[in-house]
């Protein structure tokens, strides 16, 4: 009987495999709960699809997007609509980097502890970085082409302005088929990349400021271009005697191809790596888009490419303005974030990464503050203490090639990083800088207010 | 004063909906705390419990030592593991088992022994009865078999019941004491539902609330006036059936009274169960009868059902539609369990395992996998504790993988379940359709759920069935799912602890079993619901909603209570003095009925002719190593 009865203890396995069942069940409902509530069909947050709980607003207070009567609204300001739609996302969840996608979790106030319950069922109050009217002067300033506007405080991280076009009215959803609307559900600034023509040159720069001792005292030299193994690496025109800090402010291929195949494809792509543009990166959570550095054979006009911005190098906006803000900031990137009460966490200063070292950042400064001297025009940037570089980037296919503009002003009240890409907008400094220079003087305002 | 009262009604009325959300807000954390209460109380008492023994005779050895027999069932042997261990050269491992009826009558049985069983100096060839005072010779090793007599029983009961009182003092735990934290958890549950509902208040909610627990108390009294004392299992099943009423009250509040006629006709059951194996004679003799009819069921329902959703599991008899297959897991249970007499007999042992590919089989055919794979867990766990054989129940394990795969092949449905499991969430309105929202539901809930009847998974299919739990943690979040999870657990390990001290073999064989068919249950609900596991579609015990399933875990319920010698704790046994009393009356009587016929009493000992069945050429010496 005993013997018998002990045998009994078989229904430990059963014990065991619950025990074990439950606390695996117990780690994923702590570890992955925020994802579950996030789920579409849960009703007890979502209604047909769209987040029924929840208000953000912008930096001033301004909603950007409530529930009232039972369905969502956005703006009262069709242009804010439209100049906020990528950062708050559309009703439909197509926008996944969309605060209503993104932050979802926190509109409901949810907590491991209650879960998605809120007394009065109306979840939460988001106060997002994010200045409506920057936001709209941007959108406005981009007239209609496709493209991503980004400014940033690199002091603080926050983010002031996120606006991707094309865009769409999300309580007039128009017919988005069609190609005026192709990628209309991808935020430019996060999840795209593009290929970064001569504001990589910076990224150039910044090795051979490090790797070559006398990069001072050369001179390089430009007869409208250079022969590389053959192949023809060509420059806008022939701009002859030239020292670093003219060949960066002409931009001029030749003497960058020359520093690209001096420095080699490893070092360039160390660099690259080191500045984050081949990575992604996370703002509150949302992944940017990976760039990538593609090592070409040494002494190949390949390599030359690369080192313009050119050949198969590709980044992300968001991953530029990192970059630039870190320049901006004696080298050290403050984590960009989009949420502007964070509670507790607020007490905390903002974490950040060293990108590059003190000297070297504030010698791309001096660099791309003499940029704007020599070749921007101060005249062009009212008011603005500017530091930036311009970009053009090649596509092919016969069609205009990228216009780019990014860089900081250091004006007293507003440390701003910026970035701006129009697709297929022809030249950096005349389409791109004048976005950037409405967007900054619509910041300003803002800041004095 | 009536002003006052006027105006306080119009204040609700005006401000209804911010009263209950504040009602609401408080009463989930009253919901959980007391919950946790009655869990805690419940495994608590389970736990503080101490063995203590009962003793049913003794044997004498020459030397002066005294070998209490402690079951009904001892083996007497060299092995350690026996009930009465002696240390002599010549004894086998298992030599003989000294075995007592539910009449009182002892019989002594050679286990295929060496060297031989003599009682009063004559050999015995495979068993013979045993009376007080017979002195046994096991391989020259002299033995004086007493029973124990109605005094010693009497002091023996005192004892423990001054034990038994004192330990309820020091640990404070009565079960009346959680039985009223039980109810106050079942009113605040009633009134949350009330509150949460939208329009008119169903007078169904409140009145099956006040139902069950007028039936809850009626089973408590009826306990009671049995003279019995311990209701912990009964405690744990109806939280459970507490927490099942919700669900149903949210999901379906028009057939709460329906459930609560369920839940009236699975107390019934319960009691039913109980008395019947009660009589352990009884409970041996139709045990192969109810296991033959249970197979008939399931065999009718393979012909005549008609299919819902892929499975063949349903029979309407005069309207009443019922699942034949929840009720035959008792009359598995009743095949499985066995006297250690019969544990010895090959051929019982085929038997079973016949009876078991026949009920494992029809439900492969009716296409319910499900309670398929229910049934040979429960087979595997029967086999083991009758055999202590593991190689036997890896070698089933690795056949029914065999067959489970060929399954799998032939059944599309069954393999896309399997493909699905561990992805849900690739394939959230396809193949995960039911766990992702399970799982996001839960999420939802947090710690203290939403407030019952606020939830919203009940609008998905099988949502107070299969999903059950994913809605529980939803409403009533997940502490109070997970203590309904751990309440059940602790079954086990109550069974477990019993089983020591058990009386019978059938006693530890029923238990056992069902105790591993509702854990089983549980296991393949739960972890299938939350994607842990394929999602087979059982029944979570006591909490998804049905009739069939609610009455069934009931009837298997009155199993465990079987196990259980604490003193007085259960009414399927009889107490020691009771069984004492009833001796000393029938031997009287014997005495007395001697008297008026005034002649030596012919030897008509009552000889249950089943037991002839084993012969000791049937006996298999594997069991007993």
């Amino acid at each position: 009987m005993k013997r018998v009865g002990g045998r009994a203890a078989a229904l430990i396995v059963l014990a065991v495999v619950i025990l074990g069942g439950m606390s695996l069940y117990i780690l994923r409902f702590l570890t992955n709960g925020r994802d579950w509530v996030s789920f579409a069909s849960n009703k007890t947050v979502y209604s047909g699809g769209v987040l029924k709980v929840g208000t953000i607003l912008d930096r001033d207070g301004q909603a950007l997007s409530q529930v009232s009567g039972g369905s969502r609204v956005y703006a009262d300001d069709e242009l804010v609509r439209k100049a906020t739609l990528h950062v708050l996302g559309d009703p439909g969840g197509n926008i996944g980097t969309g605060a209503l996608s993104a932050f979802a979790p926190r509109l409901m106030g949810y907590n491991v502890l209650t879960g998605a319950y809120s007394r009065t069922g109306n979840g939460k109050t988001l106060s997002l970085t994010i200045d409506a009217d920057v936001c709209a002067a941007a959108y406005k300033a981009l007239g209609g082409s496709r493209g991503a506007v980004g400014v940033v405080n690199y002091k603080s991280g926050q983010i002031l302005c996120m606006v991707s076009s094309p865009s769409f009215d999300p309580m007039n959803i128009p017919d988005l088929t069609g190609e005026k609307y192709e990628g209309v559900y991808l935020n430019r600034f996060l999840s795209a990349t593009y290929p970064p023509g001569s504001v990589f040159k910076l990224v150039t720069l910044a090795a051979a400021v490090e790797n070559i001792p006398d990069l001072n005292d050369r001179v390089f030299h430009c007869d409208g271009g250079i022969t590389v193994g053959g192949d023809y690496v060509a420059c806008t025109k022939k701009h002859g005697d030239l020292s670093i800090e003219d060949a960066l402010a002409v931009s001029c291929n030749s003497a960058f191809g020359e520093l690209a195949l001096e420095l080699g494809a490893e070092t360039l792509a160390d660099y690259a790596a080191r500045f984050g543009l081949t990575e992604s990166f996370e703002i509150d959570g949302i992944k940017t888009a990976t760039g990538s550095f593609k090592n070409a054979a040494p002494n190949t006009s390949s390599l030359a490419w690369s080192g313009i911005g050119q050949y198969e190098d590709m980044v992300c906006p968001a991953a530029i303005l990192r970059f630039v803000s870190a320049v901006a900031n004696g080298g050290n990137a403050v984590d960009m974030t989009l949420i502007k009460d964070k509670g507790l966490a607020s007490l905390l200063p903002p974490g950040s990464s060293r990108l590059l070292g003190k000297q070297t950042a504030e010698k791309l400064a001096t660099m791309m503050n003499y940029n704007v001297y020599k070749t921007y025009g101060q005249d062009n940037y009212p008011g603005l203490e500017l530091y930036a570089k311009t970009g053009t980037a090649e596509v092919g296919g016969g069609k205009e090639p990228h216009a780019w503009f990014a860089g900081f002003i250091t004006n007293e009240d507003a440390p701003l990083a910026f970035v701006v890409i129009v697709e297929n907008g022809g030249s950096g400094s005349r389409t791109a800088g004048a976005v950037a220079n409405k967007v900054l003087q619509a910041a300003i305002k803002e800041s004095e207010k | 004063m009536t002003e006052i009262l006027s105006g306080a009604g119009e204040f609700l009325s005006q401000n209804s909906a911010a009263v209950f959300s504040w009602m609401t807000l408080v009463l989930r954390y009253v919901l959980t705390a007391l919950a946790l209460i009655v869990v805690w109380r419940t495994c608590k008492s389970l736990l503080d419990t101490e063995d203590d023994m009962e003793q049913w005779g003794m044997l004498s050895l020459p030397n002066g030592a005294k070998i209490p027999l402690n079951h009904w069932e001892n083996i007497i042997g060299r092995s350690k593991t026996s009930d009465a261990y002696i240390e002599y050269p010549t004894l086998s491992r298992s030599h003989a088992a000294v075995i007592r009826d539910d009449k009182g009558s002892w019989h002594v049985h050679d286990l295929g022994s060496k060297s031989g069983v003599k009682v009063n100096g004559k050999e015995i060839a495979g068993r013979a009865p045993l009376k007080n005072g017979d002195i046994l010779n096991l391989g020259g090793v002299e033995l004086v078999f007493v029973t124990a007599d109605a005094a010693a029983v009497s002091m023996q009961e005192k004892e423990r019941a001054r034990q038994q009182k004192q330990r309820r003092r020091e640990t404070g735990l009565h079960p009346a004491g959680t039985l009223v934290y039980l109810t106050a958890f079942q009113v605040a549950l009633g009134l949350q539902l009330c509150i949460a509902q939208d329009e008119a208040l169903l007078p169904a909610v409140p009145l099956s609330f006040i139902l069950l627990i007028g039936i809850m108390w009626l089973c408590y009294l009826t306990t009671r006036l049995l003279r019995r004392s311990a209701f912990e299992v009964e405690t744990i099943a109806f939280f459970l059936c507490t927490i099942g009423l919700a669900v149903t009250a949210s999901a379906e509040p028009d057939r709460l009274l329906r459930q609560i006629g369920f839940l009236a006709a699975g107390v019934c059951l319960y009691f039913l169960v109980g008395w019947f194996i009660r009589d352990l004679d009884r409970a041996v003799r139709l045990r192969w009868p109810i296991a033959l009819f249970g197979l008939v069921m399931l065999g009718t329902t393979l012909v005549f059902s008609d299919a819902v959703l892929g499975a063949k599991n349903w029979l309407s008899i005069g309207g009443v539609s019922f699942q034949p297959s929840e009720f035959v897991k008792i009359a598995f249970v009743f095949a499985g369990a066995a006297t250690l007499d019969r544990l010895f007999a090959r051929r019982n042992l085929i038997l079973f395992i016949a009876y078991s590919g026949a009920c494992v089989m029809t439900l492969a055919l009716m296409g319910d996998f499900g309670t398929a794979l229910v049934f040979f867990v429960a087979y595997l766990l029967i086999s083991f504790i009758r055999s202590g054989d593991l190689a036997t129940v890896f070698l089933s394990v690795g056949g029914a993988g065999f067959a489970g795969f060929l399954a799998a092949t032939l059944k599309p449905e069954v393999a896309s379940r399997f493909l699905n499991w561990g992805h849900a969430w690739q394939a959230p309105n396809a193949g995960g359709y039911q766990q992702v929202r399970a799982m996001s539901a839960a999420a939802s809930g947090g710690l203290f759920g939403i407030g019952a009847g606020n939830g919203w998974l009940k609008t998905v299919f099988a949502a107070d069935t299969d999903m059950v739990f994913g809605m529980v943690c939803e409403e009533l979040g997940l502490l109070t799912a997970a203590a309904a999870v751990f309440a059940l657990f602790m079954t086990a390990f109550h069974v477990i602890r019993s089983s020591r001290s058990a009386r019978s073999t059938f006693y530890v064989i029923g238990a056992s079993a069902a105790v591993s068919i509702l854990l089983f249950q549980l296991i393949l609900n739960v972890f299938g619901s939350v994607d842990i596991l394929p999602f087979t579609g059982v029944t979570f015990p006591f909490v998804s909603r049905g009739g069939s399933s609610l009455i069934a875990s009931w009837g298997l319920l009155a199993f465990i209570k079987a196990v259980d010698t604490r003193r007085g704790a259960s009414f399927v046994l009889k107490t020691p003095k009771r069984i004492a009393k009833q001796e000393a009356r029938r031997s009287k009587n014997r005495a007395a009925s001697d008297r008026r016929v005034k002649k030596p009493a012919p030897p008509e000992q009552p000889e249950p002719p089943e037991i002839q069945e084993t012969e000791p050429d049937d006996y298999d010496s594997w069991f007993l190593e």
